[in-house]
């Protein structure tokens, strides 16, 4: 840096130098996808479709030593494929050679990987007709339908209560949330934490974390908290809190990274420290898009409060799991119907709100 | 002499080599005046001069001092005594005129007075002053995205002010604004030049402008210069070299 760097960096040559360093990666990264597309392929053809649709097995043989030689042979073929560079990953990447092999090879083989995924889903569900439309599944059908609408007025004030409670849980979550979130967001930011080595690791490791988080859904969260804390309420609204903070940071620092560049520079320039840049020149760009997310989240939140109760987390759904264990269909039938009316009435608020503050 | 750039070179992390040895001084009280086609490294250079980024090479000496690679608080420090007004205004939308304007004197602040919007009487008596220098002390209270392009210039002018800066850089600030306004927002930083003796350096488009405003200009064509000198020697074969031979010359008075 300090001598000169004009000589030995001359800008053409540093940009030939990264293209050719990307390839490179991209021709590693297709290799892997290729062995996965064929490993993915042969195990997906075994299995599904051979042991379970052909042969109709019931129970699926399994060994390792099977599973092993399949990759192995898999590395082999997906290694020599993109080595030849006429692979559909190497398409993928784009650094596939521009021929007809090439052109046959991304087509023949990107059919067989949809049909054999389409065929396999098929197995793996057990999409049938039959059942959807036999005697008996209609008998049970028109059964839970003449319940929805025959509901069970009695559990009324109970089910009105249970309701309640999950609007609170709800509502909380959302409002407990904010603070934390808030702060997560500033750190979360790229545009804010770029500057520094620090702050660079900080952010790096916070978004890591805030994605395991938020790829656990509130279901898993609230089993989770119903051992921690005790099955009820609580554990219920813990769950929508941890969730409701990992995915809102990610919309807040979303909004952060997606503000004018303009008025940060401008008081940057005026010789402002870093605190006051983000209060004069990053809060007032952010505080409607914040606000409209987190009301928005609460529309959310309300819904997914039902969702949670159906695993202990209190509420309407706990309510609504009793009743369906016993079988007492007119009861559920109530509290389905209580439900969608208070998620269609939550929307509703939510959407006005929305619009009126923008 | 206020500033000296010495075989100032900017290669940005892309690879464009948007400087290419870029040397010259600024006297206390001069109105430079710099031009260029677009992508010539106008904007780059103004950038570099009040460290916005870094140059790669070369020097930047303001007031005696090199500040080609200082950091933290001694930067912030230089940043205080250097105003800039840009081409967008980049105001804070939502907020009043007045808020804007204090917010120039934010480096000379403390943090937690700051964030309470606490600011002395004398901090409110200088941000009225500087909006009545640029003519629109009536608007103090008005949010700042209800005024006209022009308006909200002349705000962001008022800010730099508040710096109560040695040096004023302006990136085409007239740029986004009709001949009219142009004029007259033109004739602020003429007035400020003049009788609070600021050295203005400001990047323009139109020669007209420049020969009516400028003491001196420089020219840059892909990151060098190509022409120092009075605006009133900038011939017909000049204005070829320096935008290309296409180029006419069109008049905003
Ligand atoms: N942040 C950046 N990253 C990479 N390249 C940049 C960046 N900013 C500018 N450049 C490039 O540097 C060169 C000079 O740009 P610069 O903005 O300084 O020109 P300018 O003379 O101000 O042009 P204009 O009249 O369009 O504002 C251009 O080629 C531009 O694409
Ligand atoms: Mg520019």
């Amino acid at each position: 840096m300090k001598q000169n760097p004009i000589l030995d960096s001359h800008p053409q040559r540093i940009i030939a130098k990264n293209k050719e360093r990307e390839a490179k990666y991209n021709l590693v990264k297709a290799i892997l996808l290729d062995i996965f597309f064929v490993f993915y392929t042969i195990i997906a053809v075994q299995r599904a479709i051979y042991y379970k649709f052909i042969l109709d097995l019931r129970e699926l043989p399994f060994s390792w030593g099977e599973i092993g030689i399949i990759f192995i042979i898999s590395v082999i073929i997906g290694t020599t494929w993109a080595l030849t560079k006429t692979s559909l990953s190497c398409k993928l990447f784009g650094v596939a050679k521009d021929n007809k092999v090439t052109r046959w090879t991304v087509e023949i083989f990107g059919w067989v990987l949809f049909n054999v995924t389409f065929i396999a889903g098929w197995v793996v569900t057990k999409l049938s007709l039959v059942d959807l439309f036999s005697a008996e599944g209609i008998e049970g059908a028109q059964r839970i339908f003449g319940a929805l609408f025959q509901p069970e007025m009695g559990i009324f004030d109970d089910a009105l209560f249970a309701i309640i409670e999950t609007i609170y849980i709800a509502l909380l979550a959302t409002l407990i949330s904010i603070p934390p979130t808030l702060i997560l967001s500033f750190f979360t930011a790229r545009n804010l934490m770029r500057d520094n080595k620090i702050s660079f690791a900080v952010y790096y490791i916070l978004r890591i974390v805030l994605n395991f988080v938020r790829s656990i859904e509130p279901l898993i969260w609230a089993i989770i908290f119903s051992v921690w804390v005790g099955i009820g309420p609580y554990a219920g609204m813990i769950a929508l809190l941890v969730h409701t903070i990992a995915s809102n940071a990610k919309l807040y620092s979303e909004a952060i990274e997606n503000i004018e560049e303009g008025p940060v520079e401008a008081i940057s320039a005026t010789g402002a420290n870093k605190i006051q840049i983000v209060w004069y020149a990053v809060v007032p760009q952010i505080m409607l898009p914040f606000l409209s997310f987190t009301i928005y989240r609460w529309d959310i939140n309300v819904r997914m409060a039902t969702v949670i109760g159906l695993v202990g987390g209190g509420g309407i759904g706990t309510m609504l799991m009793q009743y369906q264990g016993l079988a007492r269909w007119h009861e559920v039938g109530l509290i389905v119907l209580m439900i969608a009316f208070v998620v269609w009435v939550m929307d509703y608020i939510s959407a006005k709100i929305r619009e009126a503050i923008y | 002499m206020i500033l000296e750039v010495q075989n100032l070179h900017k290669i940005y992390k892309n690879g464009i080599h948007a400087l290419k040895g870029v040397s010259f001084g600024v006297n206390e009280g001069e109105f430079l005046v710099i031009i260029g086609l677009s992508g010539s490294g106008k904007s780059t250079l103004l950038r570099c001069i009040n460290r916005l980024i870094e140059p790669t090479s070369g020097k930047v000496i303001f007031l005696g001092k090199d500040i080609t690679h200082i950091k933290g608080e001694e930067l912030r420090k230089v940043k205080t005594q250097i105003g800039m007004v840009f081409q967008q205004f980049n105001l804070i939308r939502r907020r009043s005129v007045i808020t804007n304007v204090i917010t120039g004197r934010l480096g000379s602040l403390g943090t937690f007075d700051s964030l309470l919007e606490k600011f002395s009487e004398e901090v409110y008596n200088d941000a009225n002053k500087a909006l009545e220098t640029v003519g629109i002390g009536e608007k103090a209270k008005e949010r700042a995205d209800s005024l006209s392009g022009g308006q909200q210039q002349r705000v962001a002018i008022a800010r730099s002010l508040m710096q109560n800066p040695k040096l004023l850089l302006a990136d085409e600030p007239v740029a986004s604004l009709d001949p009219a306004t142009s004029n007259s927002v033109m004739q602020y930083f003429e007035k400020i030049n003049k009788e609070l003796g600021t050295t203005v350096i400001c990047n323009l488009h139109f020669l007209s402008l420049v020969r009516r405003y400028a003491s001196r200009v420089i020219a840059l064509k892909a990151g060098e210069i190509i022409y120092e000198g009075i605006p009133d020697e900038i011939d017909k074969n000049w204005f070829k070299t320096i935008y290309g031979e296409e180029a006419e010359e069109v008049e905003i008075r």
